[in-house]
C-alpha cells in the first residue's frame, strides 16, 4: 500500500530524513516513535506531499508521487485522510462544514465543483457526514460551532472530515498529544476501530510508549532521521527503547 | 435528525427574509443618495475634470499657508493636552473597577455623549458663541478628545491584571496607592499610545474645523474652493496630506516603540528626551497663535448659556420632516458603506502579505489605504461637492473614500491572521484552490469582515449626520441652518433626533458585531 524508498531531507543544514525505507501493506496500523525532532513530521508529510523529499520515493497505492505536478499531487491527496494534533478545523464554522470539507477532493469536477463552492451539497452527501458523525460519536452536535466544542470532540469531527474522503490510508501526527489519558484512550480506541472495520491503512505518530504496547502490533521506530527499529512490539526490548530515546551528543537533543 | 432538519429549514426561512429585508435597504439606501452605476460613472469623469483644474497648484500665499499649518497643528495639540487632562481623571472614574456607584453611573453617561457628538458640532457652538478662530477649534478638539479618551482609558483600566492590584492592597495600602502603584504602571504605556493616537487624530480634525470658521488651514481652504480658486486650494490640498502623513508616520512609529517597551529605554534614552524637549518647545511656542482672549471668553460663557437655555423647550413642530431627513442620512450612510466595501475588498485581498507574495504590489496597496484614511472625509466632501454638486451623492463619496481605507486595512489584517493550519487540512483532502479558499480561508475571515462592516456602518451613519455642513447632503445641513438663524429650539429637536439614531445604531451594532464574531 505504502512504500517509501530511500527518502532524504535536508533542512537548515541537517539531515532531517536520512535514507530511510519502509512498507506497509493494505489494511496495516503502524506506530511511528522516536525523540522530538527524529523526523517523524517530516516523514509523514512527505508521504501526502507537504514535504518534497530531496531524493527518494514515496509510492502510495502502487503510484510513486510526482511532487512537481500540482494536480497528481491533489489526486494522491484525497486517497489520504490527515489527522492533526492541534485538529485543524476551521473554528467558526460549523461541525458538519467542516465535516463537508472532506468531501471536496471527490467533487472537484463540472456542477460538483460550483455547487460546492457555492455552499451546497447533495443530499447524498450530507447524509454520509451526518452517518460519519454518528460513528465517531457526535451526531449531536452537528450544527454547533467548533469551537464550542471540547478538544476530544474536535478530534472527533477531525476523524469525521479524514473518512470523508472515502481514504486509503490514514496519517496521525500524534493525535492524542492534546488530549487529558481518558480522551485520548478513546480517540486512539476510534482510530482503531477505523483501521479494523474499514481496513483503512494507518501510520499513527504517538509518543507514549505504554499506549503503543498496548494496541499496535507494528512499532517503527526513527532516530536522528533513519529507522532504529522495525518490527512486532513484542520484541522492542529495554535495550531498544534505551538506544531509541538516549542522551544525542551530536543533536544536543535530550530525549523525553 | 428530523428536529435538525426542521431546524434547517427554519433557518432557510429566516435567512430568506433577512437577504429580502437587507436588499430592500441596499435598494432605498441608493435612491436616497442618488447612487447608481450612471452617477458613478458621471461623477468619477467630474473628479477627474476637477482635479485637471487644480493643476498646476499655486502656492504663491505660501507664508499664509505656512502660518496657517502651525496654528493648525498648535489646535490639535492644545486640544489634545486640554482633553487629556480631563480625561484622566474621568477615565479612572468611569472604570468598573476603580469607580462605582452614581460617580460611576454619572460619569460614564457624560463620556457616552460627548463621544456620540462629532466635534464639528462643538466647533459650530462654539464658534458661534466665542466667534471665529482657533479657541474655538481648540475647546471642540478637547470636548471631542474627553468623549474618546476617557473610553480608551477606561477600558485600558477595566483589563488592568487583578494580582498585582491585590498584592498591593495585601500591604495595607490606601486607594490612591494602589492606583498609584499597582493600576498606573500597567496602564501607563497603554495610556501614552492613546494619548498619541488622539494627538495624531486632533491634528488631522484641526484641519477640517476650519470649516466652519473654527480656525486653521481649513478656513483657508473653504475660502479657496468657494472662490473657484482650485489651484490656490490644490496647494492648501498638498501641505495638508503632506502635515498628515508626516504626523501619521511618526505617531504610529512612537506608538510601536512605546507598546514594545522601547520609548525612554537605555538605548534610546538621549534620542527619546530630545525628540520630546523638542515637542515641549514647538508646543509652548505654538500657544502663540491660540488667542487666548479672556474678555472673549467671559463675553462667551454666557452665549453657551443662552444657546443652551435657548434650546428649551424644543421645537417639534417640522419633526417628521426631519425624521425623513434623518432616514436619508442613514441612507447616505448605507450607501457609503456599501460602496467602501466595494473599493476595499480589492484592496484587502491585493495588501495581505500571505496571499500577494510581490512587496511591491502589497506595499503599493497598503500605500493606497493610508492615502484613503488620512483624507479627512468632511475635506473631501468638499471637493466632491465642487465636482459632482451639492447633494448626498458628494458626501456618499467622501464616505466611501475614506473608509474604504479603515477596511482596506482591516480585511488585509484579517487575511494575514489566518490560522494556516485549517487550510492545510483542507489542502490535504485534496481539494482544489478555490475550494480551499471557500472552506478554509472564506469560514475565518467572513465574520471578522462582517464585524468590521458593521463597525463601519456605525460610524458612516455618525458621519453623515455632518455632511449636510459643506453641503454634501443629510440632516447636517438643517443643523447648521438652524444654528444660523438663530432658531436654537429646532436646532434641539435636529440633535435629540441625531443623538437617539446614533445611539440606536450603535447599540444595533454592537449587537450584531457580538453575534456574527
Amino acid at each position: 500500500m505504502v512504500r517509501i524508498e530511500n527518502i532524504k531531507k535536508r533542512f537548515n543544514g541537517r539531515n532531517v530524513l536520512d535514507g530511510v525505507n519502509m512498507s506497509l501493506r493494505r489494511g496495516e496500523a503502524v506506530a511511528l516513535i522516536g525523540p522530538s525532532g527524529s523526523g517523524k513530521t517530516t516523514l509523514i508529510r512527505t508521504i501526502n506531499g507537504f514535504v518534497v523529499p530531496d531524493s527518494g520515493k514515496v509510492i502510495v497505492g502502487g503510484k510513486g508521487i510526482n511532487y512537481r505536478n500540482k494536480e497528481s499531487l491533489r489526486q494522491t491527496r484525497k486517497k489520504i485522510g490527515m489527522i492533526y494534533q492541534l485538529f485543524n478545523l476551521v473554528e467558526r464554522t460549523s461541525v458538519l462544514e467542516n465535516v463537508m470539507a472532506g468531501a471536496l477532493g471527490r467533487l472537484d469536477n463540472g456542477v460538483n465543483l460550483i455547487s460546492s463552492t457555492i455552499g451546497l451539497f447533495h443530499k447524498k452527501e450530507r447524509d454520509k457526514a451526518m452517518e460519519l458523525l454518528k460513528f465517531v460519536g457526535i451526531e449531536d452536535k452537528a450544527f454547533e460551532r467548533v469551537d464550542r466544542l471540547s478538544g476530544g470532540q474536535k478530534q472527533r469531527v477531525a476523524i469525521a472530515r479524514a473518512l470523508m474522503q472515502d481514504p486509503e490510508l490514514l496519517l496521525a501526527d500524534e493525535p492524542i498529544a492534546n488530549l487529558d489519558p481518558k480522551t485520548s484512550r478513546k480517540i486512539l480506541e476510534l482510530l482503531l476501530r477505523i483501521n479494523m472495520e474499514k481496513g483503512i491503512t494507518m501510520i499513527c505518530v504517538l509518543h507514549h510508549l505504554d499506549t503503543v504496547k498496548d494496541n499496535f502490533s507494528r512499532v517503527v521506530a526513527l532516530k536522528n532521521g533513519s529507522i532504529c527499529f522495525d518490527g512486532e512490539t513484542y520484541t522492542l526490548t529495554h535495550d531498544h527503547i534505551h538506544d531509541i530515546y538516549e542522551f544525542e551528543e551530536e543533536t544536543g537533543c535530550l530525549a523525553a | 435528525m428530523s428536529g435538525s432538519v426542521s431546524a434547517t429549514y427554519v433557518k432557510r426561512v429566516k435567512g430568506f427574509f433577512l437577504w429580502s429585508l437587507f436588499i430592500i435597504i441596499m435598494f432605498l439606501s441608493f435612491r436616497v443618495s442618488n447612487l447608481d452605476i450612471k452617477t458613478l460613472v458621471e461623477g468619477f469623469s467630474y473628479s477627474v475634470s476637477l482635479i485637471k483644474e487644480m493643476f498646476p497648484p499655486d502656492f504663491s500665499r505660501w507664508e499664509k499657508i505656512l502660518l496657517l499649518s502651525i496654528e493648525t497643528i498648535a489646535m490639535g495639540f492644545w486640544g489634545t493636552i486640554l482633553g487629556m487632562t480631563i480625561s484622566f481623571p474621568l477615565g479612572f472614574l468611569s472604570a468598573k473597577n476603580t469607580s462605582g456607584g452614581i460617580l460611576y453611573n454619572i460619569s460614564k453617561g457624560l463620556v457616552n455623549f460627548l463621544r456620540a457628538i462629532p466635534d464639528i458640532m462643538y466647533a459650530i457652538v462654539f464658534v458661534t458663541s466665542l466667534g471665529m478662530g482657533s479657541l474655538a477649534g481648540v475647546l471642540a478638539l478637547a470636548l471631542s478628545t474627553v468623549g474618546l479618551l476617557s473610553k480608551f482609558y477606561a477600558e485600558a483600566i477595566e483589563s488592568i491584571d487583578r494580582k498585582p492590584v491585590e498584592a498591593i492592597e495585601a500591604t495595607g495600602s490606601h486607594g490612591l496607592g494602589v492606583i498609584r502603584h499597582a493600576v498606573l504602571p500597567q496602564v501607563f504605556p497603554l495610556f501614552m499610545g492613546y494619548n498619541l493616537y488622539l494627538l495624531d487624530h486632533n491634528i488631522r480634525a484641526a484641519m477640517v474645523l476650519g470649516l466652519v470658521g473654527a480656525g486653521g488651514l481649513g478656513v483657508e481652504l473653504f475660502t479657496q474652493m468657494r472662490s473657484f480658486n482650485y489651484q490656490k486650494a490644490a496647494a492648501i490640498l498638498i501641505i495638508i496630506f503632506a502635515i498628515i502623513t508626516v504626523i501619521d508616520r511618526v505617531s504610529a512609529q512612537l506608538r510601536k516603540n512605546i507598546i514594545e517597551g522601547k520609548f525612554l529605554s537605555r538605548e534610546n534614552r538621549y534620542k527619546d528626551s530630545l525628540l520630546l524637549l523638542i515637542i515641549s518647545v514647538i508646543a509652548m511656542l505654538s500657544l502663540y497663535f491660540i488667542p487666548v482672549n479672556f474678555k472673549e471668553i467671559a463675553y462667551g460663557i454666557p452665549r453657551i448659556w443662552e444657546f443652551l437655555k435657548g434650546m428649551f423647550p424644543p421645537d417639534f413642530s417640522g419633526i417628521a420632516d426631519y425624521i425623513k431627513l434623518m432616514l436619508e442620512t442613514v441612507g447616505m450612510g448605507i450607501s457609503g458603506t456599501f460602496l467602501a466595501i466595494l473599493i476595499s475588498i480589492p484592496i484587502g485581498v491585493l495588501s495581505a502579505r500571505n496571499v500577494i507574495h510581490a512587496p511591491v504590489i502589497y506595499n503599493i496597496m497598503k500605500e493606497i489605504s493610508n492615502f484613503f484614511r488620512a483624507m479627512p472625509e468632511l475635506m473631501s466632501a468638499l471637493i466632491f461637492v465642487a465636482a459632482v454638486g451639492l447633494g448626498p451623492f458628494a458626501g456618499v463619496l467622501a464616505i466611501a473614500i475614506h473608509t474604504a481605507g479603515f477596511l482596506g486595512k482591516f480585511y488585509a489584517e484579517a487575511i494575514e491572521n489566518v490560522d494556516p493550519k485549517p487550510v492545510e487540512a483542507v489542502e490535504a483532502t485534496g481539494a482544489r484552490f478555490i475550494q480551499r479558499i471557500r472552506y478554509s480561508v472564506f469560514p475565518q475571515v467572513m465574520p471578522l469582515f462582517n464585524s468590521y462592516n458593521l463597525y463601519i456602518l456605525d460610524r458612516n451613519i455618525r458621519a453623515s449626520t455632518v455632511m449636510g455642513i459643506v453641503g454634501a447632503g443629510g440632516i447636517g445641513f438643517d443643523l447648521v441652518m438652524s444654528m444660523k438663524l438663530f432658531e436654537y429650539q429646532k436646532t434641539a429637536t435636529l440633535i435629540l433626533i441625531i443623538l437617539l439614531t446614533v445611539m440606536l445604531v450603535d447599540w444595533l451594532s454592537s449587537y450584531l458585531r457580538k453575534k456574527v464574531v
